[in-house]
């Protein structure tokens, strides 16, 4: 029962601030709206027993990303321009429309293999083991490893003076 | 798990890393380019030793050394080296990011390789992306208006098109509980049909997957971004977009496709019929929009689009008959061995021409022919491979992947095919005329350094033997495509 | 009513097509790389609740979700670099009239 209510106490919030992000004029309260949304994501994977996850989306989203893309809001004049829409407005919905019915139906009429057995818990040790070991996910973490580099590398050449 | 089989990746991140090095200390900068050839050609050259050879899977099935994933590494290994070479006199522009700018083009390459050989979902996404930044940053690397615009615009739709791809692939996730390819093939074909028909969260996956890698080979409704970015990106990095990008983009294709999606037959079909009429709106959509264009990158942008429009009819070819479709597997790896040389060729020639005449509008390369007559007739010689006219490699790209779709049922399409060559011809001869026929606007040489002649060189001889002697590469591509034929 | 798989991943789609609406419509770019990071946050809640549900005991969804962050942290790194270069240098270009649907 507290699952659930936690559910959609998170899912209302989330949908909310999620709105709060496209329709609000102000941007930085765009951006705050964008971090209220990250909280919530972060609590619906307590419900999901995530967690690991959980901490690791208050530290990179709530913390880092959030952190630069305020930062980013101040550094730039975005704040005084608002946040005004294109000329695809109702096309852009139509199309948000679509996808989010289709969406929708695909979810409910699928039939899920739910598995009955119950989730692991604290996650942290074997998601360790899964990410390192020879016989997980040790190959993407080392692309990433490339792919920080890569990264790394260009935000540098563009934001340095030539 | 076997470090030795990995070599060729392993070279590249030590040589991208080793490029940036010494880049700090390194006075003469085309040192940095030698390091950074001689990386591709140690990578290119493990790769091409390892032809011949089986090998297990690594890292428990993850990243599979086989033909396939061979051939792809070599082409792009020689993509990249033919980039390099090209981009001899460009570089200068960049002025102390050099040493960034190749070590990108290394990391990038290094993703491509990774996109090929990847057997896991999870892997592939991280190689995908692990190029996609990459080339996000290459595209920017002029620093004017036009280049950063493009970057921009190149970055936030690759991140819409990821966002798309990756919801596509947890729908698949989420259906089979397994991100291995192979593993996911078992899962469906251990359903029983009825069941996989009436779930549209598989057939909604692909149709995501679609869409997220339509955006990288720049197939049509995903190809928005091209002509922009085409245009603001420094021409090397075109060149490489052009060819690397939408080659990484098939092969990630073939492989997901092939090894994940092609059992049962009506899946396939599906996903057959899904690409046959992208083949036949990119075809349309790039041929038409290339006729107007003034600028010449921004009609080679167009005529990729179309490009790619020819290749995916291969790939219908695939999905329609996946058992007897040999050829034309082998066909889509052929055309894209063709397609690079020729695509990189026209390019390297655009490169040599536009960056001493300052100028990318087709209308300043009148009399080209009197200006710089080596570089306008290999420029000729590469838009008739476009077109497909013999005895040039298009054609018998061409040739392969059309006869294959007509032998399995969609003569339709090759007809539609064959009307739009005839439709690009004009373009492609257009730019052919301005070069012969125009009046030059001044008398002056355009003379061109050693770099570029020898990637141009090594492009137009690629054309002719691939055109005249298709046997050779047609053989190599046989075996690598064979992998999928179960 | 007891909570379900269904239940997070409907909250997902919502949330996608929320993050896409923005994405297609804002002139903003600071606004857009937000309305993408909500896409992929939406996602990351289909991973996991796959990986909840689906293979409870193989955690495959939430590897899946951690490199899904770390890409997201690169990709809003490289976006804003090139915004504050806009910004900063280049004055004669508005990162906010780009219109990303422009063929």
């Amino acid at each position: 029962m507290g699952l659930a209510a936690a559910y959609w106490i998170m899912a209302v919030v989330a949908v909310l601030a999620a709105l709060g992000v496209v329709f609000l004029r102000n941007v930085f309260r765009a951006a705050l709206s964008l971090v209220l949304c990250f909280i919530t994501v972060a609590g619906l994977y307590i419900t999901l027993s995530a967690d690991f996850l959980a901490a690791v989306q208050i530290l990179v989203y709530v913390g880092a990303i959030s952190v630069l893309i305020i930062l980013a809001v101040m550094m730039t004049r975005e704040v005084q321009q608002g946040s005004p829409a294109n000329r695809l407005k109702i096309p852009a919905f139509i199309v948000a429309a679509v996808v989010l019915g289709i969406m929708i139906y695909t979810v409910t009429a699928t039939s899920w293999q739910v598995a009955s057995a119950a989730p692991l818990a604290p996650t942290t040790v074997p998601l360790a083991g899964k990410l390192f070991s020879e016989s997980g996910f040790i190959l993407p973490v080392e692309i990433a490893a490339m792919l920080i580099l890569a990264a790394i590398l260009g935000a540098i050449v563009i934001a340095r003076e030539k | 798990m076997n470090l030795a089989l990995l070599i060729p990746e392993i070279t590249l991140a030590v040589f991208a890393v080793l490029v940036i090095l010494l880049d700090l200390g390194v006075r003469q900068k085309t040192v940095l380019r030698s390091v950074a050839l001689a990386g591709l050609v140690i990578a290119g050259g493990v790769t091409a030793a390892m032809w011949g050879g089986s090998y297990p899977a690594q890292f428990s099935n993850m990243l599979a050394v086989d033909h396939f994933a061979l051939f792809f590494k070599l082409l792009f290994a020689g993509i990249a080296f033919l980039v390099i070479l090209a981009s001899a006199d460009y570089v200068d522009k960049f002025a102390r990011f050099q040493g960034e700018y190749y070590a990108l083009i290394l990391l990038s390459t290094l993703g491509m390789m990774l996109m090929a050989a990847t057997a896991d979902l999870i892997s592939l996404y991280i190689a995908l992306e692990l190029t996609s930044i990459s080339l996000y940053v290459l595209v920017g690397f002029l620093k004017d208006r036009k280049s950063t615009e493009a970057s921009l615009k190149y970055l936030l739709l690759g991140a819409i098109a990821s966002a798309v791809l990756l919801y596509g692939m947890a729908l698949i996730f989420g259906y089979t509980g397994q991100t291995q390819l192979g593993a996911i093939a078992r899962a469906i074909q251990s359903m029983p049909p009825s069941a996989v028909m009436d779930s549209p969260a598989l057939l909604m996956g692909i149709v995501m997957l679609i869409a997220g890698f339509g955006f990288k080979i720049a197939a049509v409704p995903f190809q928005m971004w091209v002509p922009d970015v085409y245009e603001g990106a420094p021409t090397p990095v075109t060149a490489y977009l052009s060819v690397g990008s939408k080659a990484a983009g098939f092969a990630i294709i073939l492989r997901v496709f092939f090894s994940a999606f092609g059992m049962p037959d009506w899946l396939s079909a599906n996903w057959g019929a899904i690409f046959a009429v992208l083949a036949v709106i990119s075809m349309i959509v790039g041929n038409v929009a290339a006729i107007p264009q003034a600028n010449i990158k921004r009609l080679l942008g167009y005529s990729s689009i179309a490009q790619a429009g020819y290749l995916m009819v291969g790939l219908a070819t695939f999905g329609f008959a996946p058992a007897s479709s040999v050829l034309g597997q082998s066909g889509i790896l052929f055309f894209l061995a063709s397609y690079a040389l020729t695509n990189l060729g026209a390019f390297i020639a655009v490169i040599a021409i536009s960056n001493k005449i300052g100028s990318d509008e087709i209308a300043d390369f009148a009399g080209m022919f009197k200006r710089a007559p080596v570089l306008a007739l290999a420029l000729t010689f590469c838009l008739v491979s476009l077109i497909g006219m013999p005895p040039a490699a298009g054609f018998m790209a061409k040739f392969y992947i059309f006869s294959a779709a007509a032998q399995n049922g969609l003569l339709w399409l090759v007809v539609i095919a064959a009307i739009n060559s005839v439709i690009s011809a004009y373009y492609y001869l257009r730019v052919v005329k301005v070069m012969w026929s125009g009046e030059a606007a001044s008398g002056e040489k355009v003379p061109s350094s050693g770099a570029p002649r020898l990637a141009l060189f090594i492009c137009c001889l690629g054309v002719l033997l691939l055109g005249v002697i298709p046997g050779l590469v047609m053989r190599l591509a046989e075996v690598a495509g064979r992998l999928f034929a179960f | 009513m007891s909570v379900g798989l269904e239940h997070y991943l409907v909250l997902s789609a919502v949330l996608f097509c929320i993050g896409l609406y923005g994405a297609l419509t804002k002139r903003n770019a600071v606004i857009i790389l937000m309305c993408i990071e909500l896409m992929l946050n939406a996602v990351n809640i289909s991973l996991v609740a796959f990986s909840r549900y689906v293979v409870p005991t193989l955690l495959t969804g939430q590897v899946f979700a951690i490199f899904v962050m770390v890409v997201a942290a690169a990709e809003v790194a490289v976006g804003l670099a090139i915004i504050l270069a806009i910004y900063r240098g280049l004055t004669d270009i508005d990162a906010s009239n780009i219109n990303l649907m422009k063929w």
